[in-house]
């Protein structure tokens, strides 16, 4: 087979396979000597998805994102980004990433910094004088480029932040805590912007302990705590794969609960109340049927929707408990 | 690239933070202050010696005025040089100190590194920047001082371009030691150790001078060798110090009393020829060594 055959043919089965995921970790393990802040993180974040990271504080979100850095060199597992692995400064080039506490050299003005940051990452002089004044324009700091980075509010150099993050059109957004600093209309400007960036086809991996935030912008979760992941999957599915039916009753049995039991997990009983974990609310009206047959006087058969935050806190607790 | 990317955003950060405005204002006064000293000191003792020898009186010493005059010059040349040699090397110090370690206290080397660039280009930028400041530094001060002896008294020192090498080199030793501590121990740790240091280099250079006086005692000067070996800054600066003496001095110090002396803050010997290697290699060392723990650093 002649050379370029051989090459046609890779280029065609390279257009069959799946894409090189943004991010791919497996068993990512960090411990700073004896506390572990990340357990076995193992996830793959296809290009193109608004991710959410979520957690409690201290959770080893931001030890995560600073290995997809290569900020933080991993005791254990591999990271890659895009197929590269973090610490090669050039696997870096297509990353754009706001750090949690957005600080940055004070005594420099905003555009200097932005200048500084475009150099680097390989803009040229036409292009940076091009990007700037629109960046600033877009996080709302227009006119402001001039002023000293002391001189801004926090909300200010969160929206700074955003602009070096975003300076060099990155394929992959790394926010960590992106809105802490915002008031509620800058943190609706944010989930605009992210919504913007998916639109465009841009990756975006999302720190938060917010689940607000999460929920209304990201494709898909993994809550961490302590280190490992907990829960994760397409919002929906997380919320969805624990749905509760609220069962109100005239009393509570043994034998109600044995029925109850046999359709859905018992999940909690409080006085004439039982919770009921089902696997989809279609066996509502059944339910109803057999508890009213059996003799029960059915006093309410209400689907209770469980926000993340429930899942979380259950999560969570879960975790923290064991 | 990147390399002068960072070089010139340190430069700009020195300008910012009003550190070359302080650093010209201080060595204008500086170089404002000797000059006057040096022209009065030296006129004042001019018109002594000369009133002296008017009167037909030898001088002490068997010097005649010439000599005397330059012996004068030569003391004066050499303190004004141990002044800036001293500047330099605590503007080196406290700028390594500064280079590394609070940026990334204050976070906010986290956005800088994350962008396509390699720690040792980070490291490089900021010790180019900083060592061109110095390099600066050194030249305008020390130049300024012996133009002023030259103009004044028509002094010479024994090799100026040695002189201000080796002053260049003092430097670039404290600058790279000091960016190594910047990178392994937080601001306040390294600047205590750096001081330590540095202090401790400069004892090693008086025990070492102790050493020499004759009859001599060969423990305090092995000493003095070895502490230097630690920190190679002071014996640098007495391998520049000996340059700065005029060939005649030199010879008219070693055959006045027949036994010589010296200066304690100078050397009347070049630097051993092992010492200078050992004190070339020093910062090429601590730069490396800054890269491969600046590497391993979490941040």
């Amino acid at each position: 087979m002649s050379r370029t055959a051989s090459a046609e043919q890779e280029k065609a089965t390279a257009g069959t396979e799946p894409p090189v995921p943004a991010i791919a970790t497996s068993g990512l393990h960090k411990a700073y000597g004896s506390r572990v802040a990340l357990h076995d993180l193992t996830l793959t974040v296809p290009p193109g998805e608004v991710f959410g990271f979520l957690g409690p504080n201290g959770a080893g979100k931001t030890t995560a994102m600073k290995i997809l850095l290569g900020l933080v060199r991993p005791t254990g597992g591999e990271a890659l980004v895009f197929g590269r692995r973090p610490a090669e400064p050039a696997a870096r080039r297509r990353i754009g990433y706001l750090p949690e506490h957005f600080r940055f050299q004070e005594w420099a003005t905003g555009t200097e910094l932005l200048d500084f940051h475009g150099r680097l990452a390989g803009l040229g002089t036409r292009e940076r004088s091009e990007r700037i004044p629109e960046l600033l324009e877009r996080v709302g700091l227009a006119g402001r480029g001039g002023e000293r980075v002391r001189r801004y509010s926090k909300g200010m150099t969160q929206r700074l932040g955003l602009a070096l993050a975003l300076l060099h059109r990155p394929d992959l957004v790394l926010l960590d805590e992106p809105t802490s600093a915002l008031d509620p209309v800058g943190r609706r400007e944010v989930r605009e912007l992210v919504r913007e960036l998916a639109a465009g086809g841009v990756t975006v991996f999302l720190n938060s302990h917010l689940l607000t935030e999460v929920e209304a912008v990201c494709h898909r979760v993994a809550i961490v705590s302590q280190g490992r992941v907990v829960a994760s999957g397409p919002l929906d599915d997380l919320a969805g794969a624990v749905t509760q039916l609220r069962v109100l009753l005239d009393r509570v049995d043994r034998e109600v609960l044995a029925l109850l039991s046999r359709n859905g997990q018992v999940a909690r009983v409080e006085g004439t109340a039982v919770t009921l974990a089902v696997d989809t609310l279609d066996v509502a009206p059944d339910l109803a049927r057999l508890l009213v047959s059996s003799g029960y006087r059915l006093y309410g058969l209400v689907p209770v929707q469980r926000s993340l935050e429930d899942i979380f806190v259950d999560l969570v607790g879960e975790v923290r408990e064991g | 690239m990147n390399v002068l990317v960072v070089a010139r955003w340190t430069v700009l950060e020195a300008r910012r933070r009003r550190l070359l405005l302080a650093g010209v204002i201080l060595s204008v006064a500086f170089v404002a202050l000797f000059a006057v000293g040096f022209a009065l000191l030296y006129s004042a003792q001019e018109r002594s010696l000369l009133s002296v020898q008017a009167r037909g009186i030898a001088p002490p010493g068997g010097l005649d005025v010439r000599e005397e005059l330059l012996a004068i010059s030569t003391i004066l040349v050499v303190l004004g040089l141990y002044g800036v040699q001293f500047l330099a090397a605590l503007l080196g110090l406290f700028l390594g100190v500064a280079s590394v370690s609070p940026e990334i206290d204050s976070g906010a080397l986290h956005a800088v590194l994350a962008r396509p660039l390699s720690r040792l280009e980070y490291l490089m930028g900021r010790f180019l920047a900083l060592a061109g400041l110095l390099t600066a530094y050194v030249l305008v001060m020390s130049g300024s001082l012996l133009v002023t002896a030259r103009t004044v008294a028509g002094y010479q020192p024994g090799d100026t371009s040695r002189v201000m090498g080796l002053m260049i080199l003092q430097v670039f030793i404290l600058l790279a030691v000091s960016l190594l501590g910047s990178t392994v121990l937080p601001t306040l740790a390294n600047g205590v150790v750096m001081l330590a240091l540095f202090g401790l280099a400069w004892l090693g250079g008086i025990i070492g001078f102790i050493g020499t006086i004759p009859p001599g005692n060969e423990l305090m000067a092995n000493l003095g060798t070895a502490v230097s070996l630690l920190l190679p800054a002071d014996a640098v600066w007495r391998g520049a110090s000996f340059h700065v003496l005029p060939p005649s001095f030199l010879v008219a110090s070693s055959f006045t009393n027949g036994e010589d002396v010296g200066l304690p803050f100078a050397s009347t010997a070049p630097i051993a020829p092992a010492m200078l290697v050992w004190a070339l290699a020093y910062p090429v060392a601590c730069l490396t060594l800054a890269v491969a723990a600046f590497r391993r650093r979490d941040l």
